[in-house]
């Protein structure tokens, strides 16, 4: 079956770029555009991934972070953000918070894949 | 190769064929704008495209395709057939382009060069090609070095919490290379201790990879910071690659809770210090190898090589006699013993051949090279076959065989195949073809040299005899007789002397030589065909496979290298054809009565045998009365007054004493042939 990966960010290009990718690796994407609206897909549904940006209003990548380890449905799943290079202290602090792994933006297709591939087969 | 790539090179694949049919639209009608500026999008979307894709090469390359339709599109460049040449030629370059494995081909390269410098061409008319714009792609490529690591990898007890499946990181490391991974459980606590959600395995892996150190580094990159992790090199070479390394490190895997860096890095230096050894070993066998050739080879006179060889044969045949003899008495004990002897007589007689008979193919591998080279300084284009390398010939034979054959083949390459235009015009294929055969054809070896060439022309020929007044022109010759001409001295044919051939040494040189070494050359042309020259060669002292048969209670020897099948058939069969054809296995095959050919009467029995041997590309039967069985014959050349019966290559003497006449299957068939067409005339 399809592994679906939860997208999160606020703007709408990644989300494109990153959701045609992983559909056209045949992963199933569910889309949100903040930390808050992601929350509401953690319903009870499978998720096998969550990607997420770290700045984004209503609710940030590490508040999301620690929210999804606080519910017991999802406290195991994977989690990657997205960050640049130069942010060393705002990649520990979401790591702290429970995340497994990173993708440093800018990123082509295939790092964003081998990135996936260490968490999720 | 991903996904991203594929969906490229078919997308790209699409593109080409499109640029290839809007290019044959052009051809039509040359000065179509739209159809130019069609061309012209076409190459840079491909450019942009297999740029985004790490296809640089194809980037390159039609980038400067595209200069050229951007100066054709501005009215610059105009647009000629030499042009969409090129331009063609490249689409058929593109295709190949996107398959990255044909970057290493040498023709792609050249292709590549090729087409680079034509596209500037036609950019810079006056420019002579830039170096720098050729292509290297194999330049770069340094040998690759494997490199053996020890990893130790520790998850935090809870790293389960953040989603890490430590499995998966173990995953891409042993894709990295070869790899060899130990998983240690002595942490794992007692089962009613164990809390499931904790993780309390840890491992040690030795990798044998030719990426760097960082690329392991990167496996590990999310969980470094909560893991006990030590990334280690223990050897420049590929330990895993140690048999005996890889056995010693499982063993101590096993009894021991963990190996650690220090005891990796010590057996790790054990392989290494066999490595080395071994490769010194290898070059110093080399060197010793190199002595030993120096020293393993004597000189031998051929005076006691043939004495050797004259008592082998006999004791082949006074073994044969002993074999007989323990058939007839059977004397307790004696079997065992003949049979040694036998085995023992065999392998000497083996041994003593093997020193006097070495393969042709090593004269066969210098033709190969004398062609090559021949038929670029000709520019003639020549395919040269070569058959029967593994035909063993008598040393000195094949030494005095070299100049003449050498010879042969220049004169076909010179004289015989044609210039491509020629050959095409003549409904040949454009490649000549020069076939060197060698083949035992019962007490002899054949090689033949034939060429699907221009032939001898015989009027040519005779004129020529004629004006050297070598014959008077009232001379009628067969054509055998005027092809035979040629071999007379100072006989050349070309019309033109060149480097090659033709400097006044001629076929009578070749056949002196043939004839020094006991040989006889024959040659057989047809005018457009090509032209065939065979050289015999005896094989005088030899021991040769031959089937036993007997016609009118006396033995024969047929060549067993000859034989296809033997059918046992009704006498009434034979004696009944008329036209000496029997159908057997559904096959009409023509046969000889040996008995009749021998002008014997018709045998007793109801039942004879049909020996059915090849003969050129067909099969011909041979009647006898009986097989007898497989014999190896020790062959012995006729006497002075049997010497004119050509059909028998030699007589061998069995076991019992008697003599068995050894058959040329090839002779005795043309010469019963020949009969045969004077008795229908």
């Amino acid at each position: 079956m399809a592994k679906t990966i939860l997208i999160v960010d606020d703007s709408e290009s990644i989300r494109e770029v990153v959701s045609f990718t992983l559909e056209n690796e045949g992963y199933k994407v569910l889309i949100g555009v903040d930390g808050k609206d992601a929350l509401k897909f953690l319903n009870g549904q499978v998720i096998d991934l969550i990607i997420t940006d770290l700045h984004m209003p209503e609710m940030d990548g590490i508040e999301l972070i620690k929210n999804v380890r606080k519910n017991t449905n999802y406290e195991r799943i994977p989690i990657l953000f997205l960050t640049t290079e130069s942010q060393t202290a705002k990649k520990m602090e979401a790591k702290d918070a429970g995340a497994t792994g990173w993708i440093i933006k800018p990123f082509v297709p295939a790092k964003l894949i081998a990135a996936i591939n260490k968490v999720i087969r | 190769m991903d996904s991203f790539k594929k969906k490229f090179i078919e997308e790209a694949s699409e593109l080409i064929d499109k640029l290839e049919v809007t290019l044959l639209e052009l051809e039509k009608n040359p000065d179509d704008p739209t159809q130019i500026q069609q061309v012209f999008r076409v190459m840079h979307t491909l450019k942009g495209n297999s740029s985004m894709f790490g296809f640089d090469l194809i980037d390159k390359f039609t980038h400067n395709l595209e200069t050229v339709y951007d100066l054709i599109r501005n009215n610059q460049l105009k647009l000629t057939p030499q042009v969409l040449n090129v331009t063609l030629s490249s689409v058929d370059h593109l295709k190949a382009m996107l398959d990255e494995e044909n970057y290493d081909d040498p023709d792609f390269l050249t292709t590549h060069n090729g087409l680079i410098a034509k596209i500037n061409q036609l950019i810079n008319p006056d420019k002579p090609m830039e170096e720098k714009q050729r292509v290297q792609i194999n330049e770069n490529k340094s040998e690759e070095v494997i490199h053996s690591y020890y990893v130790f990898f520790e998850p935090r007890k809870d790293i389960f919490k953040n989603g890490t499946n430590p499995l998966y990181l173990l995953d891409e490391l042993t894709s990295l290379g070869k790899a060899k991974v130990f998983a240690h459980f002595n942490r794992v606590p007692l089962y009613d201790q164990i809390n499931p959600e904790q993780c309390y395995v840890y491992w040690e892996a030795i990798i044998a990879t030719e990426n760097e150190v960082n690329s392991i580094n990167d496996v590990f990159i999310f969980v470094e910071s909560d893991s006990k992790l030590e990334i280690q090199k223990v050897a420049d070479i590929n330990l895993l690659a140690d048999e005996k390394f890889v056995e010693e490190i499982t063993q101590l895997a096993n009894v021991q809770k963990d190996i650690g860096f220090v005891t990796v890095q010590r057996l790790a230096n054990q392989s290494i210090a066999r490595h080395n050894k071994s490769k010194s070993e290898v070059v110093k066998r080399e060197r010793i190898g190199y002595k030993d050739k120096s020293t393993a080879s004597i000189r031998v006179s051929s005076d006691k090589l043939d004495g050797l060889m004259n008592l082998v044969s006999e004791l082949v045949t006074t073994q044969a006699r002993l074999s007989l003899f323990a058939e007839e008495n059977s004397v307790p004990g004696l079997a065992p013993i003949v049979e040694n002897v036998q085995k023992l007589s065999r392998q000497l007689r083996d041994i003593a051949f093997s020193i006097v008979l070495i393969p042709i193919e090593n004269l066969f591998g210098r033709f190969q090279r004398l062609v090559r080279d021949l038929s670029q300084e000709l520019k003639k284009d020549v395919e040269f076959i070569t058959e029967g390398a593994e035909t063993e010939l008598d040393k000195t034979i094949i030494e005095n065989l070299s100049d003449p054959l050498m010879h042969i083949i220049r004169n076909s390459l010179d004289h015989g195949i044609e210039e491509s235009a020629i050959r095409l015009a003549q409904g040949k294929s454009s490649k000549g073809k020069i076939q060197l055969k060698a083949f035992y054809s019962g007490a002899n070896v054949i090689i033949q040299i034939s060429d699907d060439g221009a032939g001898i022309d015989t009027e040519i020929i005779r004129e020529k005899a004629i004006q050297k007044g070598i014959i008077t022109a009232e001379r009628k010759l067969s054509k055998k007789e005027i092809l035979d001409l040629i071999f007379l001295p100072g006989f050349s044919t070309a019309k033109k002397v060149t480097d090659v051939s033709g400097r006044g040494v001629g076929m009578d040189v070749v056949k002196k030589k043939i004839s020094e070494i006991r040989g006889e050359v024959e040659v057989d042309s047809e005018v457009g065909e090509g032209t065939t020259i065979t050289i015999k060669l005896p094989l005088t002292l030899s021991i040769i496979d031959g089937l036993l048969v007997s016609i009118n209670k006396s033995a024969y020897v047929i060549p067993l290298a000859a034989i296809d099948k033997i059918y046992a058939v009704e006498k009434s069969k034979i004696y009944t054809s008329f036209n000496n054809l029997i159908t057997l296995d559904g096959k009409q095959i023509p046969f000889f009565s040996l008995r009749k050919e021998f002008n014997l009467s018709a045998s007793d029995e109801e039942l004879e045998q049909v020996v059915v041997v090849n003969f050129e590309d067909n099969s011909v039967g041979m009647v006898v009365d009986f097989v007898i069985g497989e014999y190896q014959a020790v062959l012995k050349p006729l006497g002075k007054h049997y010497k004119t019966h050509d059909i028998f290559s030699g007589a061998t003497i069995l076991g019992d004493g008697t003599v068995a006449l050894v058959m040329d299957t090839n002779k005795i068939i043309k010469d019963f042939a020949k009969i045969q067409v004077i008795n229908v005339k």
